[in-house]
């Protein structure tokens, strides 16, 4: 008995701190779904930007003047710097932001407009199962469409300017939207509905005051990243042209490559994303500014517009 | 009434309080009656199942008194099916066979002389508490002024306070005070009839005891009937003038007893001797019932 205890003990002990030794690492270095700090998550990101640029740099290094002894010919693809001394030329000689703002605008009329008619009409189908069993097919159609094949149809159907840009964007994103809201309305858990059954609200209070308000941080949330597909779907409409330039950031990449340049071409495939990226968190802001009981955020615009509308009779929180 | 067995009398030795009489007839339709009702979710196809068979029941309405009854029973045994169905809710509304009747008239559908308080919580998240309260008024087209005025006094009512708690949102509240701005919310409306399922399920035992006290309160002011879905005998005993225990498969009611009134606050009563005796036997009672449904070929 003695024995056994005596070897039992040592022979259990041992083993186990060697065994949670490394889990006990692993759960330091990279806990699972943890959250990192600041710093270390700068770091990461710093490393992978670097890392990109290093590999770029390598692969087009060479001595000035000689370019056949590049690893990559720079008719493939130019070096870091002769990229970036093309800066000037695209913001001026290019127009960048006036071409940024023209793409965005297109956008926000088009993706307003699906807006505007699939928000309501979401919501509507969320709550109406026979406008919802209607609508199914166009939604499953409208989801699943080629959309570089919508784009010669809206030429024919809305001509070459900037109403058949608009309406491309509202045909390739409005079945996205009215489904993705018809989700969120679907979403909000039955119990609600039955508590303000309870309370006496009629059905069409029902939608108005307590799904369309319970389902919009939801939609808003669809809405920004689907502004996302958007501002991609509208550069692939401004590529595609009849006539003069339509302008546009599409419109910029498509002259740069007739022109055989690649530097602006470049250029506008790392400033794009960072101008997506900054919309992205603008609206992300503004989600959770107007939803702080849905994303923790300050809550500054509702209180405003609260403070417009009934001025000194509300009372403030601290 | 059914299956109120002979001896669910409460007087027993150790028993203080004399179980209370119903009072004479005097004409008034009942608050609460049901009529030979069953529910059979999914009738005719594969995934048929009996929720209650052939339940009948009456609560009096108590002129200026109302009552609390309260609903025991294993999990399953139809409690939500039998509240929700006084409430009108789908899909436990309408039943397969017989009727709801509530204050004399058949039951057709939600409505706020009928409110309700859920288990889960159900403050609409994008409402402050006011708004939350005042949420029904404002169904009802009642104007903002008067709605809040009214909505501050039952914040107050339900022992929040109407400056600091007035402009938080639920995700800002605990669970006890999202059940007091549930229950202000519904009893701002004055209804006739106050269904609760399970309210203070998932509260810890103080708070819980807080909100037992609250709606005792409340319940005297309001008159209402109150019925009140419990797991705990001891919040059945506490709360109940009329105790409804249910048996499962299929769900039905087993019994029915009266209870005194308890009218100390609920820590000094629930320590009662009086109590302890009322609990027990209502335990066994229970503990029989599920034994006699459990048994083989039963
Ligand atoms: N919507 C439904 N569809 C099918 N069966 C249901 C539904 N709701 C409840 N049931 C069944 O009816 C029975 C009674 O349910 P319920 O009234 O919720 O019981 P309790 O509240 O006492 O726990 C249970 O067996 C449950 O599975
Ligand atoms: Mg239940």
């Amino acid at each position: 008995m003695t024995e056994q205890t005596e070897k039992a003990v040592p022979a259990a002990e041992a083993p186990l701190p060697r065994g949670e030794e490394p889990a006990a690492e692993g759960h330091r270095i990279a806990p699972l779904r943890g959250e990192l700090s600041n710093t270390a998550a700068f770091f990461w990101g710093f490393t992978c930007i670097a890392g990109v640029l290093a590999v770029w740099f390598v692969i087009t290094a060479g001595p000035p003047g000689e370019a056949e002894k590049r690893m990559v010919s720079p008719t493939t693809l130019p070096s870091v710097a002769e990229t970036f001394q093309a800066i000037p030329r695209v913001f001026g000689e290019r127009k960048l932001v006036t071409n940024t703002l023209v793409t965005l605008k297109r956008v926000c009329l088009g993706f307003g407009l699906s807006c505007i008619v699939g928000v309501p009409l979401g919501i509507l189908a969320a709550c109406l199962p026979a406008l919802r069993a209607f609508l199914a097919p166009l939604m499953v159609f409208g989801r699943n469409i080629p959309v570089a094949a919508l784009i010669p149809l809206t030429f024919f159907f809305f001509g070459i300017g900037e109403f058949q840009k608009v309406m491309f964007l509202f045909i390739a994103s409005v079945a996205f939207v009215l489904s993705d809201t018809a989700a969120a309305v679907l979403d909000v858990p039955q119990r609600y509905v039955d508590t303000a059954l309870t309370l006496g609200a009629s059905r069409w209070q029902i939608i108005t005051k307590v799904l369309g308000p319970l389902a919009a941080p939801s939609i808003f949330n669809s809405l920004r990243l689907l502004f996302g597909l958007a501002f991609g779907y509208v550069m692939l409409a401004e590529l595609v042209k009849f006539g003069s330039a339509s302008g546009g950031l599409g419109d910029l990449i498509n002259m740069s490559q007739r022109r055989g340049e690649r530097e602006p071409i470049l250029l506008v495939l790392v400033i794009i994303p960072m101008v997506a990226w900054a919309i992205d968190r603008a609206l992300w802001w503004l989600q959770s500014d107007l939803f702080p009981y849905r994303y923790g955020g300050a809550g500054l615009i509702p209180r405003f517009c609260g403070w417009l509308l009934h001025g000194r009779r509300t009372e403030f929180r601290p | 009434m059914t299956g109120a067995a002979p001896d669910n009398s409460p007087e027993s030795p150790g028993s203080v309080r004399p179980a209370p009489v119903d009072p004479p007839g005097d004409g008034r339709p009942a608050a609460v009656e049901f009529r030979g009702v069953t529910k059979i979710y999914n009738e005719g196809t594969s995934r048929e199942a009996v929720a209650i068979r052939d339940v009948s029941f009456t609560i009096p309405d108590l002129p200026d008194k109302g009552e609390i009854s309260t609903f025991l029973g294993p999990s399953g045994c139809g409690k939500s099916t039998v509240l929700r169905m006084v409430a009108g809710l789908e899909p436990q509304f309408p039943p397969t066979r017989g009727s709801v009747h509530v204050l004399g008239r058949e039951v057709v559908g939600p409505g706020s002389d009928r409110g309700m308080v859920f288990q889960d919580y159900t403050s609409f998240d994008n409402r402050t508490v006011l708004g939350n309260v005042t949420f029904g008024l404002e169904c009802r087209g009642v104007p903002k002024r008067r709605r809040e005025a009214e909505g501050r006094e039952w914040i107050a009512r339900v022992g929040l306070d109407p400056r600091r708690d007035a402009a938080k949102y639920p995700h800002e509240l605990s669970g006890g005070m999202r059940q007091r701005v549930a229950i202000a919310r519904t009893l701002v409306l004055r209804p006739r009839i106050i269904l609760m399922d399970e309210p203070f399920g998932a509260l810890d035992p103080a708070t819980r005891l807080d909100m037992q006290d609250l709606l005792v309160r409340l319940w005297r002011e309001v008159e209402a009937t109150v019925m009140f879905i419990t797991h705990s005998v001891e919040e059945a005993v506490y709360l109940g003038d009329r105790v409804f225990v249910m048996a499962t498969t299929p769900g039905r009611i087993a019994a029915e007893i009266r209870m005194p009134a308890a009218d100390a606050p609920a820590r000094e009563a629930q320590v009662e001797p009086w109590f302890h005796e009322q609990v027990n036997q209502l335990q066994a009672q229970l503990e029989a019932i599920e034994a006699a449904a459990s048994r083989p070929g039963n």
